[in-house]
């Protein structure tokens, strides 16, 4: 101390000392607590601060027809993308998403899209949304801090409705989906077949994705300077593009066949029945996939759900219906196989027949007279048949429906397959109808009762017919074929029943609408009752959903046959009218390449709906496609 | 001058000028690493120069014999107080507030440098007392040489370097005759008198985001992407360094922009995230003995003018230290105080260099002539 008068500064020098030291004490607690006690703890914070994990997805596989034209392909659309984990909230993102891209959307809505992600974080508030949202959405990235948009391809199906229940559509992976297939990277844009091929190979169509950890600044915005590159960032895992899959199906004989359908209702297949290829697949009405897959509103799914029509129905599979005349030829080879009848046999037909107290009409009411197996078929007389079905008895035509696959589902390579009713004793009784009584094999006999088979079915059985006894799975997907099996008839037989089906067509038969100069169709006309009272009673002046279902089914040429078809339309009347023109069509156009009036030889496909035809409205974006968690949209509910 | 040179090497304080240089470097070091990559990354050169004229000034606070600075003091004083004036007239205003001055190309923020002349001012009134003693009347002309500079700087307006000033004043009462106990006392009073004025300013002129901070200091949770962004990020980054850092350079909050301004307010937690606890205790270590070397030269100054002059000094830098690195580690609010040495600042790291300086210089001449 130099001066006596600055002696009171040596306490406060040393308190300052102390009270320096004390600073720094608690400076270094705190910093011992931050980083040592709990710098793990903020250590990892870091590190999610600044990673993000980002699915590749794979891009998913094209579709093609037989002649390799484009029947499926992607497109590229962009979405609204809310992500909860970037810590704005619901109300916060409305007012901005209203403000900045002038648009209204509900808190329901938000969360309906959030429980119906598969990843639980992320919602996707909008697809295909218009591209100058791009701009907007980057451009104020701070106040939308917690949305993006997401680039992203989509299914485009140039042929819009046709062959749509071959091809089938896509949905967005629910959060089921997701678990049941076990995917690795889910991310919420992974789109998966709901039905048609697009469902049955949609593992192969999907591919597999990827996933690389990408590195964010705080705004989110990834760093791509390799300069500030860390350790532990890049591509974990390389996607693996989904595969492109060939159809079997011919699109121009498929554009000919709907166009021949007109507004019926109804199903065609034409298939090879040496492979099992499917070339044509009809199901009419049928729907777009592009709508389905894409933009539907609540309003367009309900309007589709609900037509009466059934327009998602894929008959040749999921219709179930008695197949009519179209079933006696099996009758007839039946009775053939198991020595109750033979060329000779013969039947007099009065136009009915008294069986155990029941009277069994002929469809012509003043009878056939005497008629062998081949003016059975050729005139498609019952009361021939009715006796066939009575000498072998059910227990005869149940075995040989199985061995020819009958009640059982054909293993088509689409979802969603009906197995039909073969009827027997057995089958009776374990539905709990009762003992079976003789008079129920009669309806049988001629393709009524109990049965039911799907148009699938009964092609099949026309198939196995055509190639002699060799039965292929029928395939819509170009793969190797697969024998189901071989069964034995005797060819004799099978040219007695050849021969019944060829005079249906080149005879004074049934079904000489499809007669065709230089081939040899062989076909059967059938005509099944719908209302049990319709019986005798002229098909055509019944009410048109009481009208008798038309079929036609066959195989071309006699020899060597290599096109088989079934024809069906639901209360179209008599098969020969109105089926066998159709199949016409489609035989002319496979043997001679005949196109149908007014048709260019490259059937034109429809015009790509690219995202400038996307309706503004923010809801177009909640495509709920059926397979997704149903069309149960709350907003539909409010007034 | 010979003399001068002489006096320095023999008698400086070669340990503070040490620590001193060690915290310049740090700084330099850090600012390079905040700014990598980014658009600020030249300010990191411009660190160097302001560097260079920083050590240029302290060497001039060192050589020239504080008798004579004191003796220009009331020139500096009213010249600082005059762009003071200036800057309110024609002042730059960045982020709000008129506190830049701009000669040509060359800004500089003149409250930083009216801090310094203050100092001198105080200290050459007290030079000028006749026993050299602050009572309550002296005390009243030190608050009023110290509380002009601030109250412009109030006016610009920058709150929080105006806040900068305290620490003169509280010097001034420190230095006071009064005794410690009962300084104390007045101390804890005037903690009370603050929270009252703290309770006013609440209800009158805080501003939202004032008041937002101090909530969100008091619980981050409440904001987490808003104001409560900073309290929270610079936490992370501090505690994600452990115990030796994640290296420099390489700290991700850092680098990838999570941390806020972390070339000037939170340059001490791109300290803590790159060299871990071991970096971050070394940097206050080297804070809190440059601190103490001070207290050192308070007891051998050979008069009581250099003794309030390195108390000014003294009480300046720590508050700086403790407002920003208490903000930093999160036990204290957010406020825009920059750390000396480390933040990025040219006007800042010369008036803290100017306070080195005069501090070594009274020092140096500890030695009655």
């Amino acid at each position: 101390m130099k001066a006596s008068s600055d002696r009171h500064l040596g306490p406060k020098l040393q308190f300052l000392i102390f009270a320096l030291w004390t600073v720094f004490l608690v400076f270094t607690v705190r910093l011992f607590y931050l980083q040592i006690l709990q710098g793990g703890y903020y250590h990892t914070l870091s590190e999610n601060n600044y990673t993000r994990s980002v699915v590749l997805r794979s891009p998913r596989g094209k579709l093609l027809d037989r002649n390799g034209k484009i029947v499926c392909r992607n497109r590229i659309s962009f979405s609204l993308v809310y992500d909860t984990d970037r810590g704005v909230s619901i109300g916060d993102t409305l007012a901005a998403i209203k403000r900045i891209l002038g648009v209204t959307m509900t808190r329901a809505q938000v969360e309906e899209a959030l429980h119906r992600s598969a990843v639980p974080h992320v919602a996707v508030l909008a697809r295909d949304v218009p591209v100058s949202w791009l701009q907007k959405v980057e451009a104020h990235q701070i106040e939308l801090k917690g949305l993006h948009m997401e680039m992203e391809l989509r299914r485009n199906y140039p042929y819009g409705d046709l062959a749509s229940h071959a091809i089938g559509y896509v949905g967005l992976l629910s959060p089921d989906e997701a678990k049941d297939m076990r995917l690795k990277d889910v991310d919420p844009f992974i789109e998966v077949g709901k039905t048609g091929v697009e469902k049955t190979a949609n593992r192969l169509l999907m591919g597999t994705s990827g996933r690389r950890i990408s590195q964010v600044n705080s705004l989110g915005r990834e760093v791509d300077d390799p300069r500030l590159r860390l350790p532990g960032v890049g591509v974990v895992r390389e996607p693996v593009p989904g595969r492109n899959i060939q159809l079997t199906i011919d699109m121009t004989l498929q554009t000919i066949l709907e166009k021949a359908f007109g507004n019926e209702t109804g199903s065609a297949i034409f298939m090879n029945p040496n492979t099992g290829q499917i070339l044509a697949w009809v199901s009419l009405p049928n729907f777009d996939p592009n709508v389905i897959s894409n933009t539907m509103t609540p309003a367009q799914w309900h309007k589709i759900a609900d037509d009466p029509r059934h327009p998602l129905l894929d008959r040749p599979i999921q219709g179930a219906y008695p197949p009519g005349s179209t079933f006696k030829p099996f009758v007839a080879l039946v009775g053939l196989e198991e020595g109750a009848i033979n060329e000779k046999t013969t039947f007099f037909c009065p136009g009915y027949w008294k069986f155990g107290g029941h009277v069994f009409h002929c469809w012509k009411r003043g009878g056939h007279g005497a008629v062998n197996i081949l003016t059975a078929i050729q005139n498609s007389c019952n009361v021939f048949f009715y006796h066939v079905g009575d000498l072998v008895g059910i227990d005869a035509l149940a075995k040989w429906g199985r061995i020819f696959g009958l009640g059982q589902k054909t293993g088509v390579d689409l979802p969603g397959e009906l197995s039909g009713i073969l009827p027997s004793p057995e089958w009776k009784k374990s539905r709990g109808l009762g003992p079976w009584y003789p008079g129920e094999t009669l309806p049988i006999a001629i393709g009524q009762g109990y049965l039911t088979v799907t148009p699938l079915q009964l092609l099949s059985f026309y198939a196995t017919l055509a190639t002699g006894g060799r039965r292929y799975q029928p395939l819509l997907i170009d793969r190797p074929p697969r024998l189901l099996s071989s069964v034995d008839i005797s060819p004799r037989d099978l040219d007695i029943v050849k021969e019944g089906l060829w005079q249906v067509v080149n005879k004074a038969g049934t079904g000489t609408a499809c007669r065709i100069p230089g081939l040899d169709v062989c076909a059967k006309t059938g005509t099944a009752q719908v209302v049990k009272a319709s019986a005798g009673v002229n098909t055509y002046d019944l009410k048109k959903d009481e009208r008798d279902h038309a079929w036609f089914a066959g195989f071309a040429p006699r020899k060597d046959p290599s096109v088989v078809f079934v024809v069906m339309v639901e209360h179209g009347g008599h098969g020969g009218n109105i089926c066998a023109p159709i199949a016409k069509a489609g035989l002319e156009y496979l043997f001679y390449g005949k196109l149908p009036e007014g048709m260019t030889p490259e059937g034109k496909p429809k015009k790509e709906g690219g995202a400038e035809s996307i309706p503004p409205q923010l809801q177009a974006g909640f495509s709920s496609g059926p397979g997704q968690s149903a069309p149960d949209d709350t907003r539909e509910r409010k007034p | 001058m010979r003399n001068a040179l002489r006096n320095f090497l023999l008698y400086g304080d070669h340990l503070a000028i040490l620590l001193y240089l060690g915290l310049l470097v740090t700084g330099n070091i850090m600012i390079r690493s905040a700014t990598f990559g980014t658009k600020y990354a030249p300010l990191a050169s411009r660190q160097m120069i302001w560097t260079g004229l920083a050590v240029g000034l302290f060497f001039l606070a060192v050589l020239i014999p504080y008798e004579i600075w004191l003796e220009y003091s009331y020139f500096i004083y009213i010249a600082s107080i005059a762009s003071l004036l200036a800057v309110l007239v024609i002042g730059h205003a960045v982020a709000g507030s008129r506190s830049w001055l701009y000669i040509g190309p060359l800004g500089f923020q003149p409250s930083e440098f009216a801090k310094v002349a203050a100092a001198l001012a105080s200290a050459a009134y007290i030079k000028g007392l006749p026993d050299k003693n602050v009572g309550v009347r002296e005390m009243l002309v030190l608050a009023a040489i110290i509380g002009l500079p601030a109250a412009l700087t109030f006016l610009q307006p920058d709150f929080g370097t105006a806040t900068t000033f305290l620490p003169l004043g509280a010097a001034a009462f420190y230095f006071s005759k009064m005794p410690l106990t009962r300084i104390l006392k007045w101390m804890g009073a005037g903690t009370v008198l603050l929270l009252v004025l703290f309770a006013i300013g609440w209800f009158t002129f805080f501003k939202p985001y004032q008041k937002e901070r101090v909530l969100t200091f008091l619980n981050p949770s409440l904001d987490p992407r808003g104001a409560g962004y900073q309290v929270n990020q610079a936490r992370i980054a501090v505690g994600s360094g452990e115990l030796t850092g994640e290296g420099l350079y390489s700290g991700t909050q850092n680098r990838l922009n999570f941390l806020p301004a972390p070339h000037t307010d939170f340059i001490f937690g791109v300290v803590a995230e790159e060299t871990g606890f071991l970096g971050s205790v070394a940097v206050l270590l080297a804070f809190f003995g440059l601190l103490s070397r001070f207290v050192v030269t308070i007891r051998d100054a050979r008069d009581a003018e250099g003794r309030f002059l390195v108390l000014a000094a003294l009480a300046v830098i720590l508050y700086h230290v403790i407002i920003n690195v208490g903000m930093v580690i999160g036990l204290l609010p957010t406020t825009g105080i920059p750390l000396p040495f480390l933040s990025y600042g040219g006007s800042f790291l010369m008036s803290m260099s100017l306070f080195v300086g005069l501090a070594v210089n009274v020092r140096t001449r500890r030695f009655a002539q």
